[in-house]
């Protein structure tokens, strides 16, 4: 039993050290790792303090687990689509890659928490007239992203073509979509933190 | 989905910790499970059932509109 422990603390250990020695330029990953360890497991934690035991991996954990994990997956193949393509044009000029690498990994583990927490805590909290309104602000954020890229595009090309300063898209791209997902982006936030603010016996009914 | 769990589990005099240590899932779970929150697999519903003493459409009540 001791020895156990002593290989858990070595392990523990060891992987910090790591983390440490591998950014040790980038210390806001380590803090953002200790800090999404301390999010997602912290009732492990609490359980292997209290009752010197690891609680059981049910069913509904690894439902919401298999989700969150689901959700980090298709964002990280679109991050890293959208990173590569950023890359191309030269757009971090001068920032080092190991910055924007992590970067990126900090974001996809605030995903990965968002998404579990979206399973454990939102989902079952909030009635069906909110996680549909979720689902439109998520999806009128996304079609503002792909909105603002297409009019950036289009601004250049209908400009290059026409040979004079396009407006329309300019507008829509700089002004109207960064606009409109501000405000969808808020919604969303206002809703999850709604969800995640409810408590068991104070749930809405779908 | 209603469920008439915590209505069985208090005829047994058992605490949510204590059901959910013999179902072999979370606290949490069974908090979700009693407040129609979170709709079981079969097995764990069969398993729940089987602690409970009673069969699975006793405890486990789909409404009309969920049919």
């Amino acid at each position: 039993m001791q020895i156990k422990w002593i290989l858990i603390a070595y392990a523990a250990v060891s992987v910090l050290g790591l983390m440490l020695l591998l950014s040790r330029e980038n210390v806001y990953v380590v803090i953002a790792l200790v800090i999404g360890v301390l999010l997602l497991g912290h009732r492990e934690l609490w359980s292997l303090v209290k009752y010197r035991r690891m609680p059981v991996i049910d069913e509904r954990v690894q439902n919401n687990l298999t989700g969150a994990m689901r959700i980090t997956g298709a964002f990280f193949f679109i991050a890293s689509i959208v990173l590569i393509l950023l890359l191309r044009f030269n757009v971090f000029k001068g920032t080092p890659t190991s910055l924007i690498v992590s970067g990126q990994l900090v974001i996809v583990g605030f995903v990965y928490v968002t998404g579990y927490y979206y399973y454990d805590r939102v989902r079952p909290c909030l009635g069906g007239k909110a996680l549909r309104w979720l689902r439109i602000c998520l999806i009128t954020a996304g079609l503002c992203l792909s909105t603002m890229a297409m009019a950036i595009v289009l601004h250049n090309l209908v400009s290059a073509w026409l040979g004079f300063e396009d407006a329309f898209f300019f507008i829509l791209g700089l002004l109207v979509a960064p606009a409109v997902l501000l405000i969808s982006l808020l919604g969303c936030a206002a809703i999850y933190i709604k969800g995640l603010c409810a408590s068991f016996s104070g749930v809405e009914q779908a | 989905m209603r469920t008439r769990m915590k209505e069985y589990r208090a005829r047994l005099g058992l605490t949510q910790e204590k059901l959910a240590e013999m179902v072999g899932v979370r606290r949490e779970t069974i908090i979700f499970l009693e407040k129609g929150k979170y709709n079981p697999s079969l097995k764990l519903a069969y398993g729940i059932a089987r602690v409970l003493g009673a069969a699975i459409e006793d405890i486990f009540i789909l409404d009309d509109k969920e049919r």
